[in-house]
């Protein structure tokens, strides 16, 4: 396809207003009625059709465009609802958000963290720092989740362990003891 | 589904141990003497955990006797009498072991459960009308819950096990009127709930997907429809620090509520006592 704006002939980054002054304009000249019977009806039939595209491809890439700034802007205003602590808020504009990339994975993490939804945030969180490996943000949050569980497992492994230790030590330095004495505790070493 | 929520025995004294046995045998006798005997075959020892907890805000001392009982004629026992949160305890067991029956029923229609089930509902008459309300929250929160079985495109845990942790949340609260703490207590049961939920959900995998029968963890996770045996080991992780994480949300609001009494049985039920549950429900599936 030739380039749109080319075909509308105007130039590019043209305001909308313009871009459909240009269309009219150019409706009016090659419209198929003013051809009826004119051995140029079809080349104009064709203009017509390039001209259509050109404008339908210019009108829906405008409205992505604003589609998607319009996203990133309740990001931004998901990111300091969160850090004002009104969470509901957040979820509503995560909600709808379609074009979902790391950063609004990060934040439903974030949310979900407090909440207290712990497989859903290590769900989303783990996305995040996948989708962007880079990012130190995504990354931190990510290993703090997975650090607090360490804290907490830590007492009860370590009061074990250690018990079970302390009682090999014992064994194995009374055995010794014993052993330089000629006698023998535990048999089998 | 209950029985999961005990102390590392272990890590207790021998007189915090006869306590926890007191409230156990306390919380049988007053099934007996407000419903019946029958329902004393459901006794759990979560509703035990309750009773404890439950009991653990006011500073008056149990009153303790030394009584024998049917499964113990020769030798007495020392139990709990006249106490309140033995008593909701007891209400509780008995409501919710018969909605259990009810869930057995609907999930798979089974026998056992139907016979069970029907002299149950003769002593549900007996529940006191103050606590009436209390059982339609049951059923309601059951409800929403059987709800959310039933929703097919749930991928993450939370949200399944929502409503059996908002369940247990809004249970213990309702013990009381009204409290300055009831954010942090709420939470704590909140947390409990779901880790109750996904540990049973997880020691019964093998079984329920063996028989076919609804199982949460396969019904979120397993999509695919993977055999147990390969399954069971992706998921692991994944379940370990769930349920980890519940039960560091518990200790967390534990230690910010004002407790005047048995602190080190709690204490030691949340930072050691889950932790034990979840390696011994672990440790089983790996002997296999």
């Amino acid at each position: 396809m030739r380039n749109p704006y080319e075909v509308l002939g105007i130039e590019e980054g043209a305001s909308q207003e313009e871009i459909k002054n240009a269309y009219r304009e150019l409706c009016k000249k090659y419209h198929p009625d003013r051809y009826e019977d004119n051995p140029l009806k079809d080349l104009a039939e064709e203009k017509m059709r390039e001209i259509n595209e050109a404008y339908d491809c210019l009108m829906n890439n405008r409205n992505q465009n604003n589609g998607y700034a319009s996203e990133e802007e309740l990001l931004n205003q998901a990111r300091i609802d969160i850090q004002n602590g009104n969470i509901n808020e957040a979820v509503n504009k995560l909600d709808n958000i379609r074009a979902r990339n790391a950063e609004w994975y990060y934040l439903m993490g974030i949310i979900n963290t407090r909440k207290g939804w712990y497989d859903a945030a290590y769900q989303n969180l783990n996305r995040a720092s996948s989708m962007e490996p880079g990012n130190a943000e995504y990354k931190n949050a990510f290993n703090s989740l997975n650090k607090r569980n360490n804290h907490y497992r830590e007492p009860y492994k370590k009061g074990r362990d250690a018990n079970l230790c302390d009682l090999c030590t014992t064994l194995y330095c009374l055995d010794c003891f014993c052993e330089c004495l000629g006698g023998d505790l535990v048999p089998c070493c | 589904m209950f029985g999961y929520v005990t102390p590392c025995k272990m890590e207790l004294k021998i007189k915090d141990y006869e306590k926890v046995k007191a409230y156990y045998c306390g919380l049988c006798r007053a099934i007996k003497y407000n419903y019946g005997n029958f329902p004393r075959l459901a006794i759990n020892y979560d509703m035990t955990f309750l009773a404890i907890f439950l009991d653990s805000f006011n500073e008056y001392e149990p009153k303790y006797i030394k009584s024998n009982c049917i499964l113990h004629p020769i030798k007495k026992r020392i139990l709990i009498i006249e106490n309140t949160s033995l008593d909701y305890a007891a209400f509780l067991n008995t409501v919710l072991s018969y909605y259990k029956l009810i869930d057995n029923i609907n999930d798979d229609n089974s026998f056992k459960s139907k016979a069970l089930s029907l002299p149950m509902k003769k002593y549900l008459r007996k529940v006191p009308s103050k606590l009436k309300g209390t059982e339609t929250l049951i059923k309601k929160k059951l409800d929403e819950l059987y709800t959310l079985e039933g929703n097919n495109s749930l991928d993450n845990l939370d949200a399944l096990s929502h409503s059996f942790g908002e369940l247990i949340g809004e249970l213990i609260l309702s013990f009381w009127k009204d409290r300055g703490d009831k954010n942090r207590i709420y939470n704590l049961g909140y947390n409990l709930g779901k880790w109750i939920y996904i540990i049973d959900a997880f020691d019964d995998l093998e079984k329920d997907m063996k028989d076919n029968k609804f199982n949460a963890i396969n019904s979120v996770l397993n999509k695919a429809n993977i055999p147990y045996n390969e399954f069971v080991g992706s998921v692991k992780g994944r379940i370990e620090f769930i349920l980890t994480s519940y039960a560091r949300e518990c200790a967390e609001d534990l230690s910010h509520l004002t407790i005047r009494k048995n602190e080190e049985i709690l204490f030691n039920i949340f930072n050691y006592g889950l932790l034990e549950k979840i390696d011994s429900v672990f440790s089983k599936k790996e002997d296999k």
